[in-house]
């Protein structure tokens, strides 16, 4: 029998039960003895393999970010804090039912939505929000599955359980949206392809959303106390120099103050190193209180770029371009999270040639830590 | 089972040793037969119940033994002759109402049967009964075989009369469930008299009555001095005397044949084990300058007898006394003619050879491989496994470490593999809820881990049900489990109050679990094992509403109930291209964990396959696979 | 009554076999038919939660004088009816000697252990061949098969209990068996007397 570990055991023992866990959902699905539940990852019973995928695609076991970065762009990683910039530019969808639904401009549910419309996909792996509001994978099949995932959640999702879970044998081509953690995951999966699961090749674009952190330990259960979620249709955190986390219902909307919620933010998150979703096809962010209403839009590939040049061209998008002012405070907003990742990593490991998951170039983390604020 | 009224004295006929008791039963002209299912004693009632109706007897399988005696009792007293059947829990069951009873007396004859079940296999706990009838001061047999077991029985009736007191007949397993010769006797022409006082005069008040009791005893024991039940054989000075009762009499002859001892070895056999016939007892120990006691379980006859030698003054020189506390026989377990050899070998400093050495060593070169064990599991398609999933797995997604506390019956799996270990080792009937209701009045010191109780249906009629008040009067925080497949499927689905016929097989009202659990104004669902997803949810609000008992009902039928009734519901196959096996994405969930029998993991293929022998078609199955590769279709 | 006599007194015969199998009937019948000939049988066995998927082992010990001890001593089996190649080996190893008539039938019953992929299931022919070294005389029946060309799998036992007459080891022949067959079979007389027959054929040393 094999003397290692089964990897399970390694995922639960490294990640899980030491607060790394994101909950991305990537190691369940296409397994039976993970599944995410209330915010948690559960052990139904033991597997008792070694080489487990759980382990393998985890963005908090060890990440090879030039390997990864060498497969999806063909070059190292590491020259750009907001990763490799193929086009930036504002966006908003052109549909107003969209823009309402969606989160600031609603460009995601636009870009997906005329995707499908084009037959450049035929679903998108996204998160839904139960009835009760709690983030859950979902794959969506039309522009009304599309717009019932609209919208942020700002909570840890599970989404890649959904994904996980489909056929292996399906031949349906896929968009999946997540966040940087999602799309960590994914990125190491098209680079490291699965067995038992449905072929990498299917997924056709991977959008990623910008991200601070997520509220998590109880924040869902202090909404449930705080508001009638069953009326709730869209959440917002406004940026700086707003400071409320707004809920909006049909009889208008209501507001907590940050500072009361802070300690609901997600410890798992200081952990991170990618605030804007650096191995995704297009990341997507807020247009932030200079551009309320719209994205910021990064394009990384040439399948991001498809995407984006059909839905310009489509009409499906407005877009203006971005002031490289609004650039550069991006820049250094993920150069601060960088900051704070390697911080919080070194402090637990106490060594600073052990960066835990981060299997970066030296280089990188030598700037990153010589940077100032 | 044979019908054990065949009118046929002389004729000679294979009895089961629980078939002859219950024959003896009737050529004693018994009227009224009460019992609770247990093993070895289960086969004791239906063989009467079968009869009954032509007989004129009432039969009856009780709600527990408790209920079972006190009926019986009533009868008794009425001037119907009766009796009471059950395993050795079921003793310990009624031992209150034991107590109470022999300090009055009886009407017509009243006899306990109680079956022991020496190596534990198939009860909570191993146990031998016999001491109770020295505790509480009644006659005691034990037949040494299956013509005993049925002269035995008839006679206790007359005994029972004689001495005015219930009297007790302990069978073993290798009595109750073997089936040796027995030559039949007359049966009575079936009539029945009430004959009762309703005030009957007791015979003085308290503590004298338990004087009168012990008068009353040792009458009985110089009736017992002439029974023909208590048989020597052997010669007259034996070097060694072996001491014995019950089945442990026909090892002992096979030992003492074996070794070709006939000569030396004498063998007195004691069928009147309580009181002991002293003075013949006494003649036989002055014989012999060595003694061994051989019997089952406890050194219930060795310490009597060292008792009673300690009051012998005028007896010379005492044996030597070998058996359980000199270590030549165990204390424990079952015992075979091998075993007997060995303490006689022992104690004579004699060898005994089994067989031709060479063909010993011919077995020892064997690959162990070639004796695989084979475990008890649940039956294919039986509801338990899908019930037991269900709450595995939403213990482990509630994640605070829940954990069920077990019971008796086919259900009392949980801490096992077959349960996926969600139990705790469990106790007697009842003791699931019971001991659940305790730790759910921890939480005061911090307990709060959550604990769901499992609970049969036939065991929730018999004994859970003061545990379930208990719990809600004092807010107990735990939910009860019953685990309702509508059968006493552990020991051979005899009918209980949630079934709508009798023992007689008569119609018989139900007494609805359900809603007397609703009567108790708490949470009850009911859940169809099946459907994991829902049960599995239900559950899992269940625990996270945390508070007070909550009542989860899993209803389904028996799954060898039903395949009398139906055929399969579905024809299940896998297909081999979906299955991954031994590969991430499964590790052999089906055949490794879910553990049901009509699975079969195929080492050549590396793939898992339905052996449509064994397979009951219940599709269940086709739900946990992670691949989706196990096809279910309507049959 | 039979011709035949006790080759030795005791006789010990064990049939053991996986729960759910039909030992207890083939037992039954040839332990009555004893008790009709005038011997003093004990027919023990085991029980109850063995029956969901465990070992049923029974002891048929046939005597003219003696009441026999529900247990055969280690060592001291006169013949073996295994309806199952593991269960055949486990008597053996206890009870075998070299003078035991083994009757096995082929068809293999895998218990969860194996079916649970934990443990293999040994090789079936070396099964076989290491019983026929431990007895003194070794027939292979594959009951299931000829049961299935009977037209019914549940006549296995019934052709195992025309082994053992047939093997001439017990004190009883065909015309014993009949009668008792037909009493116990009423609904399906013909192919049980045609499955005792076959059974008896398939060790071919005569019936009667």
């Amino acid at each position: 029998m094999d003397s290692q570990p089964p990897a399970a055991n390694k995922l639960l023992n490294e990640v899980v039960d030491t607060g790394l866990c994101c909950l991305c959902g990537g190691c369940s699905g296409g397994c039976p003895y993970l599944v995410p539940y209330q915010g948690r990852i559960a052990r139904l019973d033991d597997c008792t393999l070694a080489e487990g995928q759980c382990y393998q695609y985890c963005p908090r076991t060890p990440t090879d970010m030039d390997a990864i970065s060498e497969h999806i762009f063909g070059q190292p990683y590491g020259d750009d804090e907001i990763g490799v910039v193929q086009e930036a530019f504002l966006a908003r969808s052109a549909d107003p039912e969209i823009r309402e639904k969606g989160q600031d401009g609603g460009t995601v549910t636009a870009l997906l939505s005329l995707a499908l419309d084009e037959g450049l996909i035929d679903a998108a792996v996204e998160t839904r929000m139960a009835d009760d509001r709690t983030p859950q994978g979902f794959v969506a099949q039309s522009t009304e599955d599309m717009l019932s995932c609209a919208g942020v959640s700002y909570e840890p999702s599970p989404v890649l359980q959904a994904f996980n879970s489909l056929p292996k044998e399906s031949t349906e081509k896929l968009a999946i949206v997540g966040l940087p953690c999602h799309v960590t995951c994914v990125a190491k999966m098209k680079t490291y392809p699965p067995r038992n699961r449905v072929d990498m090749d299917n997924v056709k674009v991977v959008v990623g959303l910008f991200c601070g952190w997520t509220l998590a330990d109880g924040f869902h259960r202090f909404l449930q106390d705080r508001f009638d979620l069953s009326q709730a249709a869209r959440f917002d955190i406004p940026h700086h120099p707003a400071h409320t986390f707004d809920v909006y219902s049909e009889s208008g909307m209501e507001s907590v103050e940050l500072d009361d919620i802070r300690h609901y933010i997600n410890d798992a998150c200081s952990y991170c190193w990618d605030m804007t979703a650096e191995f995704a096809d297009v990341s997507v962010g807020s247009g932030r209180a200079a551009f309320k209403g719209w994205n910021t839009v990064i394009v990384r590939t040439r399948d991001g770029q498809r995407v984006t040049d059909i839905a310009k061209a489509k009409y499906a998008l407005e877009t203006q371009p971005i002031p490289t002012e609004s650039l550069d405070n991006l820049r250094r907003a993920s150069l601060n999270k960088k900051k704070r990742a390697l911080a919080s990593i070194i402090a637990r490991t106490g060594d600073a040639d052990n960066l835990l998951y981060l299997g970066l170039p030296r280089n990188v983390v030598d700037r990153v830590l010589a940077a100032g604020e | 089972m044979p019908d054990i009224d065949v009118d046929a004295p002389g004729r000679t006929v294979l009895l089961m040793g629980n078939e002859a008791v219950a024959r003896g039963a009737l050529e004693a002209g018994v009227g009224f037969a009460a019992s609770y299912p247990g093993t070895p004693s289960s086969e004791i009632l239906p063989a009467i119940a079968d009869v009954a109706a032509r007989r004129g007897i009432y039969a009856e399988w009780s709600v527990n033994e408790k209920v079972a005696i006190e009926s019986a009792t009533a009868a008794s007293l009425a001037g119907i002759r009766a009796m009471a059947s059950m395993k050795q829990n079921g003793v310990n069951v009624i031992s209150d109402f034991l107590a109470n009873l022999v300090m009055s007396g009886v009407g017509a004859g009243l006899l306990l049967v109680s079956c022991d079940d020496p190596g534990q296999r198939n009860s909570s706990n191993e146990q031998d009964t016999r001491p109770i009838a020295k505790w509480l001061d009644f006659p005691l047999l034990e037949p040494g075989d299956f013509q005993e077991a049925k002269d035995m029985t008839k006679w206790l009736f007359d005994v029972s009369e004689e001495f005015d007191t219930v009297c007790m007949l302990r069978c073993v397993s290798k009595i109750s469930h073997t089936r040796g010769n027995v030559t039949l006797g007359e049966l009575p022409a079936p009539q029945y008299r009430i004959s009762f006082e309703a005030d009957k005069r007791e015979r003085g008040r308290g503590s004298r009555r338990h004087d009168d009791l012990h008068r009353r005893l040792a009458r009985a024991q110089r009736r017992f001095e002439q029974s023909p039940f208590n048989r020597y054989v052997g010669p007259d000075r034996p070097e060694l005397l072996i001491i014995t009762c019950g089945s442990c009499w026909l090892h002992s002859q096979e030992a003492v044949r074996l070794l070709d001892l006939e000569d030396r070895v004498g063998i007195l056999k004691l069928g009147t084990c309580w009181p002991l016939p002293e003075r013949l007892i006494e003649r036989h120990l002055a014989k012999s300058n060595e003694v061994l006691f051989v019997e089952e379980i406890d050194p219930f006859l060795e310490r009597s007898v060292m008792e009673l030698t300690s009051a012998l003054s005028a007896m010379g020189p005492r044996p030597v006394f070998y058996g359980k506390r000199s270590g030549h026989v165990n204390a424990y377990g079952e015992l075979t003619p091998d075993l007997v050899i060995n303490a006689i070998a022992s104690v004579m400093g004699l060898t005994y050879q089994a067989r031709d050495k060479e063909y010993d060593r011919e077995i020892e070169a064997l690959p162990r491989g070639y004796v695989v064990p084979r475990a008890g599991t649940l039956c294919p398609g039986c509801p338990h496994r899908a019930s037991f999933w269900a709450i595995k797995n939403a213990i482990r997604m509630d994640g605070r470490d829940g954990f069920i506390t077990n019971d008796i019956g086919c259900y009392g799996v949980g801490p096992t593999p077959a349960g996926f270990f969600v139990g705790r080792d469990g106790y007697c009937m009842g003791s699931g809820a019971g001991v659940a209701s305790g730790f759910g009045k921890l939480g005061q010191f911090g307990f709060t881990q959550p604990v769901l109780a499992a609970c049969g249906d036939s065991t929730f009629y018999h004994a859970a049900i003061p545990a379930l008040i208990d719990g809600i009067h004092n807010n107990s925080n735990f939910i009860l489990v019953v685990f309702d497949n509508s059968a006493t499927a552990m020991t051979g689905f005899q009918p209980h109050p949630g079934i709508a016929t009798n023992a007689m097989g008569g119609p018989a009202r139900v007494v609805s679990i359900e809603a007397l659990c609703r009567a108790m104004d708490v949470r009850v669902e009911v859940c169809d094992p099946f459907d994991l997803k829902n049960t599995t949810a239900t559950l899992l609000d269940m625990m996270a509403m945390d508070g007070g008992v909550r009542v989860a009902i899993m209803k389904r039928q028996c799954e060898l109930t039903r395949a009398r009734q139906e055929g399969p519901p579905f024809k299940v196959h896998v297909d081999p291209d979906k299955c991954v096996g031994e590969e991430c994405g499964c590790d052999r969930l089906c055949t490794r964990i879910f553990l049901c029998p009509g699975l079969r993991w195929n080492r050549n293929t590396g793939k898992a396959e339905i052996d449509e022998v064994i397979c009951s078609g219940c599709g269940v199955c086709a739900d946990i696979c992670p691949q989706g590769a196990i096809i279910r279709e309507a049959a | 009554m039979s011709t035949r006599t006790l080759m030795k007194d005791p006789l010990n015969l064990i049939i053991i076999g996986a729960a759910g199998q039909g030992n207890v009937q083939i037992s039954l019948l040839i332990g009555d038919a004893l008790v009709q000939e005038g011997y003093l049988v004990t027919f023990g066995q085991t029980y109850g939660a063995t029956q969901r998927g465990g070992t049923v082992t029974n002891y048929l010990r046939i005597s003219q004088d003696i009441q026999c001890s529900p247990i055969v001593p280690e060592g001291k089996a006169d013949v073996v009816l295994a309806l199952e190649p593991v269960e055949a080996m486990r008597v053996l190893r206890r009870y075998g000697n070299p003078g035991v008539i083994t009757i096995v039938n082929a068809r293999a019953i895998h218990p969860i252990d194996i079916t649970g992929g934990k443990l293999a299931y040994p090789d079936v022919d070396d099964l076989l061949h290491a019983i026929t070294r431990l007895s003194a005389r070794t027939w292979v029946v594959n009951a299931t098969e000829e049961a299935q060309q009977l037209g019914n799998p549940i006549l296995a036992n019934t052709i195992l209990t025309g082994a053992l007459i047939g093997s001439g080891a017990l004190p009883l022949d065909k015309e014993t068996m009949e009668p008792l067959l037909m009493e116990r079979f009423p609904k399906a007389v013909e192919a049980n007397l045609m499955a005792l027959s076959r059974g008896i054929d398939l060790v071919n040393q005569g019936g009667g």
